[in-house]
């Protein structure tokens, strides 16, 4: 167990602490006597002033007027270290307490930041967020999305409410898709998620012209308004697929971000069945997806919100790998979400992936004030168009045909922050986006 | 009754519902009209269509039909839901 030992007051522990520099002088006496001790011979002592209550009596609570000195007479020392667990502990506990240079043994305990979890309140802001990906130098070198296309593939986008918000999209209805049913129009559906993340898109990417691909609002059946069957995605892909090929090489650019998958497996077959999506590359989602990167999309799914700390509540994987299907395609970006202070959120689901086994790729923002659409723009949902937009906003001046999805897949991961244990792991993927680190990496 | 992509294998020039209609013998019900014929993978000449499962266990085996495959519910993921 750690502890923290108090010392009585002495020359030589008020010099090392003055100084700052560790003194095993100071405890050596107390490491011989007491049985089991260890004391860090790292840790300077830390002078804790000397205290005095009003009345003179001991100090019963912090709510009491209090006094403090500094004078070393009257400042006792602290020093960590540990004493044994089980069942010598309280002996050896009870022979440090005693010992004459000893005012008092304190437990040392471990302290952990707190990792966001579901309904905590944002973190920072959307401009925070621009901050750390280095918006403004993008901007400099007029990297800012122009000449792309940005395909929102979700419940819709309203650019209404972007406007509102103060962005200026650019929407290429002609090319944006509405699922048939739908009665809503491209860029001007409700505002819910999908405008959510053409907002976020926006962060890094304010210029790049959206592509409006309302799947989610399909009617066919789902349990609620934000789910749609993967058949929609399909024809999505499909139409954007033509886009894309219709397009000059020269000037090819489109990235696709994907802010959806499935919660649980029971609503696939299982995997080893021939019809199975979560496992299967011969999928038909799956080789379209495949076939859309090697025409030479970037595309981008979120990795899901199932991570062990404290997964979303829809979340029915159990112990299985959550990063499923094409959210976990060896042909696009599966994106993990950290807050704004670079940990990770607690929900973000952890690799391996199922399709391909080093998932997530790389974590991007989230869980901060944004769109405003909902109190914090959230999930991997939101990590994932911020992401969308760095490389939507690279591709401004690195068409394809001067770097493929794959280098520059790979120049992402290589300048990525490196969080987690060292290079890929399954809670970051290659680390956190750097676009400064991205910018000096391009050729 | 759930419904499943069935894949396959055509010469473009026949993937259309009409000559899918007649080849497998279904009714213009029988295959989903807004989903269509899909080009999944070109090179491959690959396609799917959108049938009922009892459709697609009657498709499964027959000539130049490469697979049936789910059609699961996908979900937006975030904001996240606390348990």
């Amino acid at each position: 167990m750690k502890i923290i030992i108090q010392l009585r007051s002495s020359g030589a522990a008020h010099q090392a602490a003055t100084r700052g520099i560790a003194a095993p002088s100071v405890t050596s006496g107390l490491e011989s006597a007491v049985s089991g001790i260890s004391i860090d011979p790292q840790y300077p002592p830390v002078q804790l002033p000397g205290v005095q209550t009003t009345t003179g009596a001991g100090v019963r609570s912090l709510g009491q007027p209090l006094t403090f000195t500094l004078d070393p007479a009257r400042s006792t020392y602290l020093v960590r270290g540990s004493i044994p667990d089980g069942a010598s502990q309280a002996a050896a506990l009870q022979s440090a307490v005693a010992h004459p240079d000893v005012v008092g043994v304190f437990s040392d305990p471990l302290i952990e930041s707190c990792i966001v979890c579901p309904g905590d309140p944002p973190v920072g802001n959307a401009s925070d967020v621009a901050k750390r990906l280095s918006v403004s130098k993008l901007v400099t070198k007029k990297m800012d999305g122009h000449s792309v296309f940005l395909a929102v593939v979700d419940t819709g986008v309203n650019v209404a409410y972007l406007k509102s918000k103060g962005r200026t999209p650019k929407l290429d209805i002609a090319n944006s898709w509405v699922p048939s049913g739908v009665s809503t129009t491209p860029g001007t559906h409700p505002v819910d998620h999908g405008t959510m993340c053409a907002y976020d898109a926006g962060i890094a990417a304010p210029k790049a012209t959206l592509l409006d691909y309302a799947v989610l609002l399909s009617k066919t059946p789902g349990s609620t308004v934000m789910a749609g069957l993967l058949s929609d995605a399909v024809l999505a892909y499909s139409k954007l697929r033509t886009i894309l090929n219709g397009m000059p090489v020269a000037k090819r650019a489109m990235v696709i971000s994907n802010s959806w998958g499935m919660f649980s497996p029971t609503w696939d077959f299982p995997p080893g069945h021939p019809g199975n999506y979560s496992d299967n590359a011969n999928h038909p989602f799956n080789l379209i997806v495949a076939s859309l990167e090697t025409a030479g999309a970037d595309i981008l799914f979120a990795a899901g919100n199932c991570g062990h700390n404290c997964p979303d509540s829809r979340c029915a994987f159990g112990a299985a790998p959550p990063i499923c299907g094409a959210n976990s395609h060896p042909a696009v970006l599966s994106v993990a979400g950290v807050d704004v202070n670079k940990a990770r959120v607690g929900y973000s689901s952890q690799g391996p992936g199922r399709l391909t086994a080093k998932k997530p790729d790389i974590s991007i923002y989230t869980h901060f004030v944004g769109s405003g659409v909902y109190p914090e723009d959230g999930g991997t949902s939101a990590a994932c168009p911020v992401a969308a937009g760095v490389v939507a906003a690279i591709r401004s001046k690195y068409p394809v045909s001067k770097l493929s999805p794959l280098q520059l897949r790979s120049l992402i991961f290589k300048s990525a922050e490196d969080k987690g244990g060292t290079g890929f792991d399954f809670d970051y993927g290659w680390g956190i986006v750097d676009p400064g680190a991205l910018l000096a990496a391009l050729p | 009754m759930a419904t499943r992509m069935v894949t396959l294998r055509l010469d473009p020039s026949k993937a259309t519902l009409a000559e899918i209609q007649a080849k497998y013998q279904l009714r213009p019900d029988q295959v989903d009209p807004k989903f269509g014929v899909v080009s999944v993978r070109p090179e491959d000449h690959l396609y799917a269509v959108l049938v009922d499962e009892q459709v697609a266990s009657r498709l499964e085996g027959g000539e130049d039909v490469v697979g049936s495959f789910s059609n699961p519910k996908i979900e937006t993921f975030g904001p996240p839901r606390k348990r």
